[in-house]
């Protein structure tokens, strides 16, 4: 088994795989078994301060289902944490007295600079290891707190620079990415001294709504609001985040990935394209901390073949290989392949490629193959995302040397 | 990262081929399906202690190597069991999507991960460090191998006496080809091989204590594990003619090469067994791959008493093998000594369950007779008289199996441990895997205490 340590911010994490700041996160019991199952880190779940009221919405959380898989998302209107700060505080305490060797990051959310410092002192003084800023938390019933700082670049730099001044050990903000570009409140983080950044909290959304009494989902006694939006659903967009994050020189602050991870391979998804730090919920929320075996397990291996000797050594790998679309080398061109000896004949692709593709499959329905036209397919390879037979999949993107881009006939109206 | 591997196929033997295994798409699938139950009722089930329940985690949260490893590490003989194990009667019975829709396929997707580590070359095993300590494992069936895998991995140097040519013993002959063949016996057999067992094939004891006497030659300990090679034949009248055959013979000649002889006695022509088990099953289905015309099982049980696997059964059934149960066969019908038919009756018994000869009545007016060209027997198998002879100070049960200690199979002889069917009389190929297992843990025990 490999070495998957890492050191972010002058702390050791055994290896980067955390609970992120939420309902996996509530209490030190729940926190010392993920440790025992092997998680490295935690971001003990979200501490308001005295003007934040304790509240409990019920139910509070919905599965988000496509076809027969389960929890591909999950909305929760949660808030802060349903516990007194003495506890957490003794939890807090308890944890670093027994579980010295896995980082305690505390996140914590306040109203004014006041509450702000309050916090920061309250639990520096218990024994955290970093302190994570909630800026993003996107359904406070509280104007002026979580999602709402986030969207206030100018707070952000305040609340941090308050928590900063205060405390010495490293300032993590977690960021929403319901902004247009995440790197600005970034940046202002980053004058704020933060010492780097979790990306991202929970996607505003709504999985749906009854069609029967007309109540959005989760149904809070006949109401519903927009609310946070969590899962592999959301991995496209935290990933994009930590990538623009990663990608900002002037920022060059470490990362903590956060969204839709599940597996080992998200997790190197998210190293590889900048994060230090990996953190999760909803997929401990469907597998229970028996996923992390996997993760230490995958990612073990993975360095093995790759031959990484640290995990270090792996964080932004992928960067240089995202570009601008503008960048795109648009003379070389290719097709779709067909190895038609191994087609089952379900005329799936056919479907894809006439009414939503470029009409460049005819169908033989004698003996019920596509009959592909590779010079007029310009690439979507949307058949290939239908086709049913894989592992290798039957049909594949090829370069054709010397293909010219194909511009489809005037319309025959 | 995650390859597609290659299915092995055996080309030797065009009338056999081992079921499709799936492919990485299929397995995810599979594996898909399974609920991940808190405390896996499929993992509690397996004698060998294999833990489904946590392979196929694994397999679903894509960490394919390391399910391979869960299933190696336990079981280096894991994807034998996947081919061959009676599943439906252990893992996929516990399996708690029966109470939604169907039992994970979980013998499928044990092969296809174990399958998947030889493809990809992943071995999983790790090895201490050589203890320089001499070991003897007696017989290569799955008792033998596993005990000498679990030894070697320890770092004792284990030497295996095989009588045969080849490795693997019940494994390789009195398995039909359709079920596990060479190819896929020697990739699995090379996982032992490869911590650096040694071989001793077509070895002969001889003589009064020659098994005993090895701990006088070097070797600290001895494992047992010579399996059962006496097959039964019932003595009735014609037992003794030509193209009598018991199952050992059958499988023996199917499965060292030498189908051609079985072929002209079993293509096109009609074929009686003997037994209701699931090696009659086996045998009855490799006659129907060799094309023959109309195959008989005979047995003593009522149809939903036959001890075979179900799994079996249905094959046999799907193959046209026509079940005459409740029934026995009284003569074997003879020209020149050649088998030209049977004839039997329907029985009862006075006592319900009880199969011995004097409890069996015949039903009058059911006699029966089939034209048949060639009968086998598949009702079981005894030890091997030599073994008493080899084994002179070892302690034998009434029904002449080798008796050990339940807990650390050892024999009455000090540094001597037995298991496999020599010690269990007929069972599961798991079953022998579990006690190689538990003797290696008993045997290294033992060794430790006296370095």
């Amino acid at each position: 088994m490999k070495d998957l340590s890492i050191t972010v911010c002058g702390v050791k994490f055994p290896n980067p795989f955390m609970l992120s700041s939420s309902v996996v996160s509530n209490t030190a019991e729940m926190i010392a078994r993920a440790f025992d199952a092997g998680f490295g880190g935690v971001s003990f779940k979200g501490i308001g301060g005295p003007s934040i009221e304790i509240i409990n919405p019920a139910p509070r959380m919905h599965s988000y289902n496509i076809g027969s898989k389960k929890l591909v998302g999950l909305q929760n209107v949660e808030q802060t944490t349903d516990r007194p700060l003495k506890d957490n505080i003794q939890d807090v305490k308890w944890l670093k007295k027994n579980y010295p060797k896995n980082p305690i990051m505390v996140n914590i959310m306040g109203f004014n600079k006041e509450e702000w410092k309050y916090l920061a002192l309250t639990f520096e003084d218990a024994g955290a290891d970093m302190l994570e800023l909630n800026f993003s938390c996107p359904h406070m019933s509280v104007e002026g707190s979580g999602m709402k700082v986030g969207q206030a670049f100018k707070l952000v730099r305040d609340f941090t620079e308050i928590v900063k001044k205060n405390v010495k050990i490293p300032v993590f903000a977690k960021l929403t990415s319901n902004v247009t570009d995440i790197t600005e409140p970034a940046m202002y983080a980053k004058e704020g001294g933060a010492d780097g950044i979790t990306a991202v909290n929970t996607v505003r959304g709504v999985i749906g709504v009854n069609i029967d009494n007309f109540v959005p989902y989760p149904n809070v006694f006949g109401k519903g609001a927009i609310s946070g939006y969590s899962g592999p659903g959301i991995k496209p967009i935290s990933l994009k985040c930590i990538v623009e994050l990663a990608k900002k020189k002037e920022l060059g602050l470490p990362l903590a990935g956060c969204g839709g991870i599940e597996t080992w391979i998200d997790a190197v998804e998210f190293l590889l394209s900048g994060a230090s730090l990996v953190q999760m919920t909803t997929s401990i929320v469907k597998y229970g901390h028996r996923l992390v075996e996997d993760l230490i397990e995958g990612l073990s291996f993975y360095m093995e073949e790759k031959k990484f000797n640290k995990v270090e050594d792996m964080v932004g790998k992928a960067l240089p290989n995202y570009y601008e679309t503008k960048d795109f080398d648009l003379s070389r061109q290719g097709a779709a392949k067909f190895d038609l000896d191994r087609c089952i004949g379900c005329g799936l692709c056919y479907i894809a490629c006439q009414d939503a593709g470029g009409q460049c499959i005819e169908w033989d329905s004698e003996k019920r193959r596509p009959i592909p036209d590779e010079e007029k397919c310009y690439s979507c390879m949307i058949c290939s995302f239908v086709c049913p037979v894989d592992n290798p999949p039957l049909i594949t993107f090829k370069e054709i040397k010397g293909k010219k881009v194909y511009t489809p006939p005037p319309s025959k109206l | 990262m995650i390859k597609e591997g290659k299915a092995s196929k055996s080309k030797k033997v065009k009338y056999f081929e081992l079921d499709k295994p799936y492919t990485l798409s299929q397995a995810i699938i599979e594996a898909d399906r399974c609920l991940l139950c808190y405390d896996s009722p499929c993992s509690q089930s397996c004698p060998a202690e294999t833990d489904p329940g946590r392979f196929i985690k694994k397999l679903r949260l894509r960490n394919i190597k390391g399910a391979v490893k869960t299933i190696k590490e336990n079981n280096i003989l894991g994807g034998i069991c996947g081919l061959v194990c009676p599943v439906d009667k252990l893992c996929e019975e516990k399996c708690l999507a029966t109470g939604i829709d169907r039992a994970i396929n979980i013998g499928r997707l044990q092969r296809f991960l174990v399958e998947y580590g030889w493809d990809i070359g992943f071995n999983p095993i790790d090895k201490k460090k050589n203890k320089n300590v001499n070991v003897a494992v007696v017989g290569s069936g799955p008792a033998g191998l596993t005990c000498a895998g679990e030894l070697a991995k320890d770092g004792f140097m284990v030497t295996i006496f095989e009588k045969n040519e080849k490795l693997g013993g019940i494994l390789r002959y009195g398995i039909p080809p359709y079920k596990l063949n060479d190819d896929f016996l020697d990739r699995e057999i090379k996982d032992v091989l490869d911590l650096g067992v040694k071989v001793k094939t077509n070895y002969e004891f001889n003589g009064k204590g020659s098994i005993e006497n090895l701990l006088k030659e070097g070797y600290k300990a001895i494992f047992v594990s010579t399996g059962l090679q006496n097959p039964y034949k019932l003595k009735i009248p014609g037992s003794d003619a030509k193209n009598v055959f018991t199952y050992h013979d059958f499988l023996w000649k199917i499965n060292s090469g030498k189908v051609n002889e079985i072929l002209d006695k079993v293509k096109d022509k009609n074929v009686l067994i003997v037994g209701g088990g699931s090696v009659a099953m086996d045998v009855a289905i490799t006659c129907k791959l060799l094309n023959a015309k109309t195959v008989y099982c005979v047995a003593l049980e009522s149809m939903e008493d036959l001890p075979s696997d179900r799994e079996d059964l249905h094959k046999a059934i799907d193959h046209h093998v026509v079940i005459k149960p409740q029934s026995r066969i009284k003569e074997i019908l003879t020209k020149n000594k050649e088998v030209i038919g049977a004839r039997g009756n329907e029985i009862k018994l006075l006592k319900k369950g009880d199969f011995s000869p004097s409890n069996i009545k015949d039903i009058s007016g059911t006699e029966f007779s089939f034209k048949v060209d060639m009968i086998i027997f598949a009702i079981g198998s005894g030890v091997d008289p030599k073994i008493k002879e080899y084994l002179p100070n070892i302690k034998f049960d009434d029904k002449g199996y080798i008796k050990v200690n339940k807990d650390t199979y050892e024999t009455s002889v000090k540094g001597i441990f037995a298991g496999g069917e020599i010690v269990t009389g007929p069972s599961l190929v798991v079953n022998a895997v579990r006690d190689g297992k538990k003797a290696a843990k008993s045997i290294i025990n033992f060794l430790n205490k006296q370095l």
